[in-house]
């Protein structure tokens, strides 16, 4: 075994000894010990000198050269130059490299060999990974995108699911959040087409699996699954979409070691600006003006807050900007390794990735191991084994982020938010410097852990026919109140230790900062929760593909089995006496004592098949689907057929086209038609039950137990159904200068579950258990355009732009009398979450007003209190007849705003190179998306933003905010036309810089190529929201704000 | 066949009867996807044993009014208290009396809101219906039966009292619902007025038959609590009479008696005391009380936020405690001064009433203007600071750590009061005295209530008039802060007065030294209501888009 490694490394230089043993003997010593059943290699006697070159003639360096059925290889240099001994004339030279072809060579009696290696990248042989296998692109006939694994990788971005948007069509994301380890995007797969789950299904190497923690140095592709051809083998799982995430394999050639790093650095993207002390009591003083009372603050506090003499009794604080650290890092490092020969592959990564947060306590970490080994065990076997597992952890305060930033919107910054000596002050009770640096902690940390083998025979006594078995066992906890999230944060373990969150105040009589109260518990608590889920899936493969002249036959069947089991248990204990953070140290006294467990199992058991049929390479159709069955519903209603048909021809292969217009390379019209489904609501509601609860009511001065009436059953219910279809035109002009892809969808999902409230009287007093009722389609289109050109060898330059349109509309929901008989608040025949409310015609003047204040007559009457002049004024749109009826009542209500998920995405992605430089940049925009600004002055006792000053006055009539108030108007604070903000962007998402150093220089260094990059994530943002992030996730834009990342980065391969 | 083939067909074998394992005939493999969810007990279960029953009727318990977790309690939507602080139901929609059958809402507190909301009463009769329905048609003990039912008779009653009281009459609904057996008889009319009142103390009388004395277990339903609810009843609805009987018969039981420590009585020390007929328990930290850190006064110690200071009692409530010589400070004679308005007052005062220059938790409130006291009051609406001057004190525990560690974990333990001793001595005066006049007893009663406030019995010869003046404002002093007030406002016909005007604070300035004390109108204290339609609340529009056999409240 070590003379294997010996072998392989020997001709490294020695400066790089210590470099590999350190790493690779410790670390990836595992990977040799599984391929040690294959360790032969030969005697050698002739030598062979070679050189490797591209189609148009330069050298290509690093290229694997493998003497074919032995493990010895070597790689061609800085001139593409390589030597190797082999054994006789019969010896076959098996010559790769990254995005070639492999080429064999049998040596027979040459000595000098000149090797000319193919691009793999016409597109028409890439092979895409399918629902249950691969297919040739060409032979397509379904609606998929692809994103190759490389754009993820190139990414400054620790949640995968941030590297999609904008890459390919049909996906429709919005990051909500840029808090380390929950700052993942909510994808959509072509929009939402349902009010139940919108989530798509995600598959990993087959299995449906959390992929948003993967490493992304080690994902080979994603493809995504669109229309109803490509989603239908995973009937009950398909309706919303598929991503499918193949992780890297091994490829022949000598073993390719890679390594990359990067460091970067995070800010928000949008530092929400707030008033300040002056600004903020000055404005208090308005709003006490309007309100008749006295000033809050005196001539000699303003002057105070302005000339900063006294800071601890008259403080000013930038609080948000305070609490908040600048430039925190984010790392990354990764190592692959990759090569194989003949008989053996394997791919191993091992990834580190570290994620700071706003401030101290909060960091995220990840530690990602990947081995992935395919042998022949014989001529016709072929054995998989792959095992993936990972580690985070995160670090939280004992403070959620919501909190802080809530603490930190209401904290004026006249609040002592900390003093001149540091020690935190408080608001309201509250202490926001405290939240972030006394609160205790949460730390979570998830184990996931994916294994798989699998075992694939051909039977050679039927040509083209093979079997194939598949088990995976996946120890992959994951969010049990919503099991289908790919998103959802993994976590096994957490320990939640909150503390006391000391305050201080400052004694100007004695200059003293006396500690004057607690925010959090009295006394330290502590609490643990175990989350454990283990994954069981199988799968019987039987797949035959073979061709008859000109026909093409593929066929395949898979039976399918799943199962889940979860465990959840958590303790904890209040009322520490002793400071650490142990279960056993906490106090004794049983209320101070307590813990929670329950355990969840699911089961399904499919069948898929898929039969595809293609005459001449010009004629497709195909077949496939999925009989489904799931624990969810009740006997005899648990198994579902979910079938599909597609078709395609491409026209290109037609003489017609072939002779009269040459510069068509490819051109395919294709069309889907089918049906999938979704699991909906929630499992059992087939049955009719009491859900037990714990402290349900204090008798005899005990806490006692409680039994709840679950909703009333519905034997019937059953999953959504979607009926989808497609028709996409592909097509390549001018060999590849420009690519093309359009496809046009519609869908209709019926079935949706709702509640049928309005079909029963308030009185009732239960809720019935949902029925299978809703309607809704959603329909769009996809655009891709991609170019291309190689002005000269060292001159290139491409563009890829892709544009995605999505739109619902809700068909059939229970709405009440009152919203569905005013064809303006109706919610039927709208986009789902389309936004209603009061239309707002600006704001009252004194010309709405007599000399006694009150409205003149004809004005309608608003419900809400007194209105005054700088008040917003409402539109009398309708009454209960349908008129106008000079009140403003709901039946004024229109619709004011387009829902926030946006219906239009879209990326640009210039791209050029220049000798060793490249830049790549990736504009990002969504349009057609509305954000409600709920961001009120002095809500609730709350601080101000800067905008806030552009308030109403008789002198500012068309000032941005209301007259101002020392606790927003009920008037001014009805939901209505006023507060939307037009919320659709663009953006810089991604770009990149690099300089790959030349061949000659790294030559000296024995490697093989070093590329160093500068790289941005979330660069630049254009948006009518300035204070905000455009994708700002609540409405009063307390949340953690999404991150700008500028890195510079590293890649070497040796 | 050649042993490759063979090691072929045996790998193929295997790999099918793998598969074969998994699927086998439709009807097993329907059969092999059921599971039994984990956390839920069926039907069958529920009803065979009475452990199972009573944690079914536990809930039940835990539907009734949480009290002590209210951060704007019902008192702000009477004239006793303002709220301190302005997003709060009281000031945006009771103040102006601005609730229409869109916009009624009840939050007001950290877990639950008022228990006055249409559905969740209806859903807490539902749970009420099935237990009653259940355990009637069980095997279970008789015995048991005829108890368990009684509780759930009471407890039902009461949640159909309180719709009656802010609905008037409402459907009456005595069994569970069944949308697929029951058709178009699952949407109810409104009962009357009248026939909810019948429906109600006819429960109670036959509730009272077979409730015990005293309950095995503090906290359920009793005799007691029984007919004292159906006293109230009665007197809500002016059946002075029945009242005055109903609530003597409470008297007569002999087990209950007034607690001699007023402001102790309300402290967790005394939770278990003669004087509770029936009330709400906590555990601090498990199902604990929050209100010390939601009602009472904002600042302490250094200036710290400790409470939200959620209730400010008025002006108007501070003027109805007596001299403590018993006098009304109207009466020339009390030796009131109103520019030492807090001296000599009686003990009730005292212990219910935090006001300038007093004491509370480890520190002294200064309400009054120009010291820089975080306290001073809050007339620009400033902060949680009082609006009136004052907060409050009776109920609410500074014994114990108040501020965050009491809102996050509900760490009180005092008992809330929904029917105590006082109630039916005070309920029996003023039936008494409307149906007979101030007899004896009625004297009785109300200076029993005097007597443990330590104030000298009511002058004896009082009319009619003047008894009930005297009732009515030692009821509003003795019942401060239980929520009783508003709905007493509703029945004696002075809610058109009492809550449509101004209502005041005190501003306490300082010159040289010298104290002055004026009265003044008070953010959040500008009160409307309508007489002609605000008695009742409107039924909630979607009740009545849900059932068209639904009549609204008129005016609405």
């Amino acid at each position: 075994m070590k003379k294997v490694i010996k072998t392989n490394f020997k001709k490294r230089p020695n400066t790089h000894g210590l470099f590999y043993k350190g790493i690779f003997y410790k670390n990836l010593v595992v990977i040799f010990l599984l391929l040690s059943f294959h360790t032969s290699f030969s005697q050698s006697n002739k030598e062979i000198n070679g050189v490797v070159l591209g189609e148009d003639g330069s050298p290509i360096v690093g290229c694997s050269v493998m003497l074919k059925g032995s493990s010895k290889g070597v790689t061609s240099d800085s001139q593409g130059k390589f030597r190797i001994e082999v054994s006789n004339a019969k010896s076959v030279l098996q010559v790769s490299y990254v995005g070639y072809q492999i080429q064999e060579l049998a040596v027979g009696q040459r000595t000098e060999l000149t090797v000319t290696l193919k691009k793999e990248n016409s597109t028409l042989s890439d092979v895409v990974v399918v629902g249950y296998g691969t297919q040739k692109k060409s032979s397509l006939t379904s609606a998929i995108s692809t994103i190759k694994g490389q754009d993820m990788a190139s990414q400054p971005v620790a949640d995968l699911s941030n590297s999609l948007g904008g890459r390919a069509t049909g996906i429709i994301f919005t990051q909500g959040s840029g808090e380390p380890g929950y700052d993942g995007s909510n994808i959509l797969i072509r929009g939402i087409g349902t009010t139940g789950n919108t989530q798509p299904l995600v598959i990993v190497d087959g299995i449906p699996r959390n992929f948003t923690q993967l490493d992304p140095n080690t994902v080979a592709s994603v493809t995504i699954l669109k229309d109803a051809a490509a989603v239908a083998p995973y009937g009950l799982g398909g309706a919303n979409g598929v991503i499918l995430i193949t992780t890297k394999k091994g490829k022949i050639g000598t073993p390719t070691l890679t390594y990359n790093s990067y460091v970067g650095w995070q800010n928000p993207t949008v530092q929400t600006k707030f008033v300040n002390a002056y600004q903020y009591a000055t404005l208090f003083n308005a709003a006490d003006d309007n309100l008749g009372a006295p000033h809050a603050y005196s001539d000699y506090a303003l002057q105070k807050y302005k000339d900063h003499s006294a800071p601890d009794l008259y403080p000013d604080h930038n609080v948000l900007k305070e609490l908040e650290n600048t430039n925190t890092l984010l790392t990354s490092h990764n190592l692959d390794l990759s090569g194989g020969t003949e008989k053996i592959k394997y791919f191993a990564g091992l990834g580190f990735l570290s994620q700071d947060g706003l401030w101290g306590p909060t960091n995220y970490k990840r530690y990602n191991l990947t081995s992935n080994v395919e042998a022949d065990a014989t001529k016709t076997t072929k054995v998989n084994i792959s095992i993936n597992g990972r580690v985070e952890d995160r670090h939280f305060p004992g403070v959620s982020a919501g909190s802080i930033f809530y603490q930190a919107f209401r904290t004026p910054p006249n609040a002592p938010l900390t003093f001149s000596n540091g020690l935190p002050g408080s608001y309201i009770g509250r202490s926001a410097a405290g939240n972030i640096s006394e609160s205790g902690y949460t730390q979570t940390t998830g184990y996931t852990l994916l294994n798989q083998i699998s075992i694939e025979q051909q039977l050679p006594f039927i040509k083209g026919l093979s079997v194939k078995a598949l088990a995976s066992y996946d120890y992959n906890p994951f969010n049990a109140t919503n099991p289908t999230d790919p998103t959802a944060p993994i976590i096994s373990f957490s320990r939640t230790w909150l503390t006391p969150i000391y305050f201080y105040a400052y004694d100007s009589a004695t200059n003293t900062y006396p500690q004057v109260g607690n925010d959090g518990p009295a006394k330290p608590q502590y609490s643990e929760e175990y989350l454990q889920s283990q994954a069981f899936t199988y799968q019987g493969y039987i797949n035959y593909h073979n061709s008859f002249g000109k026909s093409d036959l593929t066929a395949l069947i898979v039976l399918e089995a799943r199962n889940t089991k979860t465990s959840i248990f958590g303790a904890g204990r209040v009322n520490y006496n002793i400071g650490v953070p142990e279960l056993n140290n906490g106090s004794a006294n049983s209320t101070d004592i307590s813990n929670y467990g329950y355990s969840l199992e699911t089961k399904q058991k499919s069948a898929v098949y898929r039969l595809a049929y293609s005459y001449n390479g010009k004629y497709f159709v195909e077949a496939s689907g999925r009989y489904d069955g799931n624990y969810y519903f009740a006997p005899g209603h648990r198994f579902g057929f979910f079938p599909a048909f597609s078709a395609g021809w491409r026209l290109s292969e037609e003489k017609f086209i072939k002779d009269n217009a040459s510069w068509i390379t490819n051109l395919k019209i294709r069309g889907s038609v089918g049906q999938s489904g979704a699991l909906a609501g929630s499992a059992f509601q087939y049955l009719s039950s009491y859900n037990v609860f714990g402290n349900a009511s204090v008798l005899n001065y005990t806490s006692t137990q409680g039994l709840m009436e679950s909703s009333q059953a519905n034997p019937n219910i059953t999953w959504e159904r979607a009926k989808k279809k497609d028709i996409g035109l592909d097509a390549d002009l001018w060999d590849g200068l420009l690519t093309a892809e359009f496809d046009y969808f519609y869908e209709k999902r019926t079935d949706m579950l709702f509640a049928p409230t309005v079909t029963v009287p308030s009185e009732y007093g239960i809720g019935l258990s949902q029925v299978n009722s809703g309607e809704m389609s959603n329909h769009g289109f996809e655009v891709t355009l991609g170019t291309s050109h190689k002005f000269s060898n060292d001159l290139q330059a491409g563009l890829n732009v892709n544009y995605t349109f999505a739109s619902n509309k809700l068909l059939q929901v229970f709405e009440t009398a009152a919203t569905y008989g005013n064809p303006n608040r109706r919610i039927t025949g709208r986009p789902l979450n389309t936004q209603f409310g009061y239309k707002a015609l600006g704001y009252y003047t004194s010309a709405d007003f007599d000399a006694n204040g009150n409205l003149l007559p004809g004005e309608p009457v608003q419900p809400w209190g007194t209105v005054h002049p700088g008040d917003i004024k409402y539109s009398d749109v309708s009454g209960p007849n349908g008129k106008p009826d000079g009140q403003i009542t709901p039946d004024d209500i229109v619709p004011i705003g387009h829902p926030s998920t946006p219906e239009i995405i879209y990326g640009i992605s210039p791209s050029i190179s220049y000798k060793g430089f490249d830049l790549t940049l990736l504009f990002q925009g969504a349009g057609n998306r509305d954000f409600y600004e709920g961001v009120y002055a002095f809500d609730n006792s709350s601080s101000a933003t800067i905008d806030a000053l552009d308030y109403w006055t008789p002198n500012n009539l068309k000032a941005t905010y209301p007259r101002i108030t020392t606790q927003p108007t009920t008037n001014n604070t009805q939901v209505s036309s006023w507060w939307i903000r037009n919320g659709s962007y663009f953006r810089l998402k991604t770009g990149q810089l690099a300089y790959t150093i030349p061949t000659s220089v790294m030559r000296n260094l024995h490697m093989h190529s070093v590329r160093i990059y500068l790289s941005g994530q979330n660069i630049l943002t254009w948006s009518h929201i300035k204070n905000f992030d455009p994708e700002v996730s609540s409405s009063t834009g307390q949340y953690y704000p999404q991150q700008k990342v500028i890195t510079v980065g590293l890649s070497a391969n040796f | 066949m050649n042993p490759k083939n063979l090691k072929n067909s045996a790998f193929c074998m295997l790999i099918f009867v793998m598969l074969s394992t998994i699927f086998s005939c439709k009807k097993s493999l329907d059969q092999s996807l059921s599971i039994t969810p984990h956390n839920s007990v069926t039907d069958l279960s529920v009803w065979s044993s009475t452990s199972t029953a009573d944690v079914f009727l536990n809930s039940i318990y835990g539907y009734l009014p949480d009290g002590n977790n209210w951060y704007d309690p019902f008192d702000n939507w009477s004239d006793n208290s303002i709220c301190g602080f302005s997003w709060v139901l009281s000031r945006t929609q009771a103040q102006q009396s601005t609730q229409t059958p869109s916009t009624l809402a009840w939050w007001g507190g950290w877990t639950t809101g008022y228990p006055y909301d249409w559905s969740s009463n209806y859903n807490y009769i539902r749970a009420c219906n099935v237990f009653i329905t259940k355990v009637a048609a069980s095997s279970l003990d008789t015995g048991y039966k005829r108890e368990r039912i009684a509780e759930v008779r009471f407890l039902r009653a009461y949640f159909y009292q309180n719709l009656w009281m802010a609905y008037g009459g409402v459907p009456i609904i005595t069994v569970p619902l069944d949308a697929t057996s029951q058709g178009d008889s699952i949407f109810h009319a409104r009962n009357t007025w009248a026939e909810t009142y019948q429906f109600i103390t006819t429960e109670l009388a036959a509730a009272a038959e077979d409730l015990p004395i005293n309950a095995a277990e503090s906290g359920r339903a009793t005799k007691g609590a029984a007919l004292t609810l159906k006293g109230w009843v009665e007197l809500f609805d002016h059946q002075y009479t029945a009242s005055a009987a109903t609530n003597m018969e409470v008297v007569n039981m002999g087990v209950y008696s007034l607690f001699p420590d007023y402001g102790g009585l309300f402290m967790p020390a005394n939770n278990v005391n003669s004087e509770g007929i029936f009330y709400r328990e906590y555990i601090p930290n498990v199902l604990g009380g929050r209100a010390d850190s939601f009602d009472g006064p904002t600042f302490t110690a250094g200036g710290s936020e400790t409470s939200w200071g959620g209730v400010n009692p008025t002006q108007e409530l501070v003027d109805d405690y007596d001299m403590d010589n018993g006098k009304t400070i109207s009466d020339p004679t009390s030796g009131y001064n109103p520019q030492k308005p807090y001296v000599n007052r009686e003990p009730r005062f005292y212990q219910s009433i935090v006001y300038d220059g007093s004491y509370w938790y480890n520190d002294t409130i200064y309400t009054r203007q120009g010291i820089g006291s975080p306290n001073e009051i809050d007339l620009s609406d400033h902060n949680d600071a009082t609006q009136t001057g004052y907060y409050q004190r009776k109920g609410l525990n500074d014994k114990i750590t108040l501020g965050a560690d009491n809102w996050n974990n509900g760490t009180s333990g005092q008992n809330y009061y929904y029917f105590r001793y006082a109630d039916v001595l005070l309920n029996y005066a003023e039936a008494q005295n409307e149906a007979v006049g101030p007899d004896g007893s009625v004297y009785n009663a109300v200076n029993q209530i005097r007597e443990r406030a330590q104030l000298p019995d009511l002058t004896p010869g009082l009319s009619q008039d003047a008894m009930r003046t005297a009732i009515r404002r030692e009821r509003r002093v003795e019942l401060a802060f239980e929520g009783k007030r508003y709905w007493d406002l509703i029945r004696w016909g002075i809610a058109g007065t009492n809550l449509n005007r101004q209502l005041h604070g005190i501003a306490i300035t300082s010159t040289n030294g010298v104290l002055n004390y004026a009265p003044v109108t008070v953010p959040g204290g500008d009160r409307k209501f309508d007489a002609s339609k605000n008695i009742l609340f409107p039924i909630p529009q979607s009740a009545i888009d849900q059932n068209k056999n639904l009549t609204q409240n008129p005016g609405y």
